[in-house]
């Protein structure tokens, strides 16, 4: 069985909004649902 | 398509639901950057990296993984949506309550469990 490793970083995973790093992903699900910022801007 | 969609207390498979942003598909940036042509091999080496991505973490973090797939249906609600099928229940509980404490490309990420067991059966009415 071969180890699945990563060749590199992720660019992806991990990746915090700018100006949201101090917060948790679901801190920040919980702002938007309670409309203190803006839902996906890519949707 | 209701939108009203069953939602299992156990299964194998989960949604990450709009991770994969296709950048042919959006054609809506304020800067203009959307007028970069992107040509079809360098989508595909995205997708390829994204991918990658995605199913490594998961694999390593979580548990074997059965089946993968990223949806390109241009539906808001299911553009970009990725389904992963682990081989077993506890490993995609577990995802879910690991990923939606997550980011991925400056978002957070939105997991729940999926119905979806067989991906060619899989229809959205």
């Amino acid at each position: 069985v071969t180890k699945l490793t990563r060749k590199k970083p992720s660019k992806y995973w991990d990746i915090p909004p700018p100006g949201f790093e101090h917060i948790t992903p679901l801190q920040y699900k919980a702002m938007q649902a309670a409309g203190q910022i803006p839902t996906n801007p890519i949707a | 398509c209701s939108r009203l969609h069953n939602k299992p207390t156990f299964s194998q498979t989960i949604v990450l639901q709009n991770l994969y942003v296709n950048p042919q598909n959006s054609a809506k940036s304020a800067d203009g950057s959307h007028l970069a042509n992107v040509s079809d091999e360098e989508m595909q080496e995205h997708f390829d990296n994204f991918f990658e991505d995605v199913f490594v973490e998961c694999e390593t973090k979580f548990g074997e993984i059965e089946e993968m797939n990223v949806c390109d249906n241009l539906g808001d609600h299911l553009v970009g949506n990725v389904y992963v099928k682990f081989r077993r229940e506890e490993d995609a509980d577990k995802a879910v309550q690991e990923l939606n404490n997550r980011w991925f490309g400056g978002q957070p990420v939105h997991a729940e469990l999926s119905p979806v067991t067989d991906f060619r059966e899989a229809c959205c009415r």
